[in-house]
């Protein structure tokens, strides 16, 4: 499969981060922590979406194109 | 038609959380300013408390509307002017944007929650803070990979502007919020300084962020779309460069003017002090070449309001350059330091400056990102001008009254040596002139809500343009 560098190099630097977002909110010791922790986990998953979404509509249009 | 040289999505999602992000700014601060005069306005709510609030407006007025606008248009200025697709990829653009937009959101909802460092505009806390510097460490890399694949020769003065707001940004950022937590999984720590050491830091920040990002990025703003709405090259191409450069030697000098008559050094307070009266003089180079840019276009100012908005920007920016280094002399600071001058002054700077060379750059985007002739009405845009304008002069002056009143009766003594006025007396005098400042701000509101309208009836509007061309030879401001 044809994945663009950036998307994979984005695509690997967020699953980290939402990781780490999952491990902040697993031993939060506070509040502000807890809700950045789950956030950063839910920004991270609703991105890779995105990035999965935009790849296959890049590759429907190159193949209608 | 999008042009498909360039990324334009990314713009456009600037330009679109530009203006949502106004509209929270100034909403909140119309709400503070009510609470201000009347502080019933809290509902006894901890989460509506002005010290909750106030970074919530100060945080989205600078860095979501500001900060947005900013990249936005860095975005759109360094592909045009280097005539070069944004470097990275779509996926690193999306990832500065939407990263961008998940710090703004995560530090508004930490200070209604009642976490702050308590540092003015570097108020979130260690985590938020190491978020930014991701974004702000994958922003340069795009304008800077960019920069150096240019396909043309030269680097437009518009862009070593938006490049001095990035790196200087990124070292005050890491600089200013050197924290050691009490433990990975707490919001809360400890600054690596203290006293007045922490002091100084956080005012060589501070000032630095009004010197980098609320002028150095604008002034990028200013170098592009003033000439390309008056279809005019820049008055002198020169004095740009020794207004680049001389204002970013001047500027990182003259924070501890914030700290006058405090325990800092006397040395430091003077020199903090000579640098902000040098600072005059660049930034009135920066202001007579913006407004001399206009020669034999001034007649464009009554057809289109988008320049109206940058061009008294730009006399706003040389009114508060100028009331500035007034300010920052010991013996005025004596008078006006902790007084509601300030915050007058620093509106004259966000509003007059800040705000409206946004709206000029947002009114010449729109159109031209969504490919349509024009704005949906200029009729609007111009009732968007006269209102903001009027409510920043009431913003304004009554802050300068109110504020010297302050200042005169905190120092007044009685013929015994005993204090005059309570502090109490002082705020019931004041009372008249924020009730005044509260209905500049919601004029100031008023008005964007007119141009939110504008934009979106202008996206809503039939496409009318004839899909991109590629230009033919170099046109205006370096494309």
């Amino acid at each position: 499969m044809d994945i663009e560098p950036s998307d994979l190099i984005v695509g690997l630097l967020m699953a980290g981060l939402g990781l780490i977002g999952l491990i902040l909110a697993s031993g939060a010791m506070d509040n502000e922590m807890y809700v950045f922790g789950f956030s950063l986990f839910g920004f991270a998953c609703v991105f890779e979406f995105g990035l999965l979404r935009r790849h296959f509509d890049r590759l429907e249009a190159n193949r209608h194109g | 038609m999008a042009n498909p040289a360039y990324n334009e999505a990314v713009v456009k999602k600037f330009v679109i959380a530009s203006v949502f992000w106004a509209i929270v700014a100034f909403l909140v601060g119309v709400y503070l300013a009510a609470e201000l005069a009347w502080p019933q306005f809290n509902l006894g709510l901890s989460f509506l408390n002005f010290g909750r609030l106030r970074p919530v407006h100060t945080s989205a007025g600078i860095f979501a509307f500001g900060g947005s606008a900013l990249i936005g248009t860095s975005f759109y200025v360094v592909q045009r002017t280097c005539r070069a697709r944004l470097f990275g990829g779509e996926a690193l653009a999306n990832f500065v944007f939407w990263g961008y937009q998940f710090f703004i959101v995560m530090a508004a909802l930490s200070y209604v929650m009642g976490f702050s460092k308590s540092q003015e505009y570097a108020e979130p806390a260690w985590h938020i803070d190491v978020w930014l510097t991701i974004v702000w460490v994958a922003y340069a890399v795009i304008f800077v990979g960019t920069l150096m694949k240019r396909e043309e020769p030269h680097i437009y003065v518009a862009n070593w502007f938006y490049l001095a707001f990035i790196l200087t940004i990124a070292v005050l950022h890491v600089g200013n919020n050197l924290v050691i937590p009490i433990s990975v999984y707490s919001a809360n720590g400890y600054s690596v300084a203290s006293g007045v050491q922490n002091a100084m830091i956080q005012w060589w920040y501070g000032h630095n962020a009004v010197g980098f990002f609320l002028t150095a990025g604008f002034l990028g703003m200013m170098y592009y779309f003033i000439p390309k709405a008056a279809n005019r090259p820049i008055y002198s191409y020169r004095l740009s460069v020794v207004h680049f450069w001389s204002l970013i030697f001047l500027y990182i000098w003259a924070g501890p003017h914030h700290l006058h008559w405090t325990a800092l050094p006397d040395w430091t307070q003077t020199l903090g002090m000579a640098f902000s009266v040098m600072l005059w003089m660049p930034s009135w180079g920066g202001m007579i070449n913006g407004l001399m840019t206009l020669s034999g276009a001034w007649d464009k100012l009554r057809t289109d309001p988008g320049l109206r908005f940058s061009v008294t920007a730009v006399g706003f920016y040389g009114m508060s350059t100028f009331e500035g280094p007034v300010m920052s002399i010991r013996d005025v600071n004596a008078l006006a330091h902790y007084t509601d001058w300030v915050i007058g002054h620093v509106h004259s700077g966000t509003l007059g400056w800040v705000a409206f060379i946004s709206f000029g750059a947002l009114y010449y985007l729109v159109p031209v990102l969504w490919q349509r002739a024009g704005l949906y009405s200029t009729r609007l845009a111009s009732w968007h001008y006269w209102i903001a304008t009027l409510g920043i002069v009431f913003y304004i002056s009554s802050m300068w009254v109110a504020g010297i009143m302050q200042g005169l009766m905190w120092r007044a003594y009685d013929a015994f040596g005993f204090l005059q006025y309570s502090f109490a007396e002082s705020v019931v005098a004041v009372h008249p002139y924020y009730v005044i400042r509260l209905i500049g701000g919601l004029m100031f509101l008023s008005g964007g809500l007119i141009m939110v309208y504008n934009l979106i009836q202008t996206v809503r509007s039939p496409v009318t343009e004839q899909p991109f061309a590629p230009p033919a030879a170099l046109a205006v401001a370096g494309e």
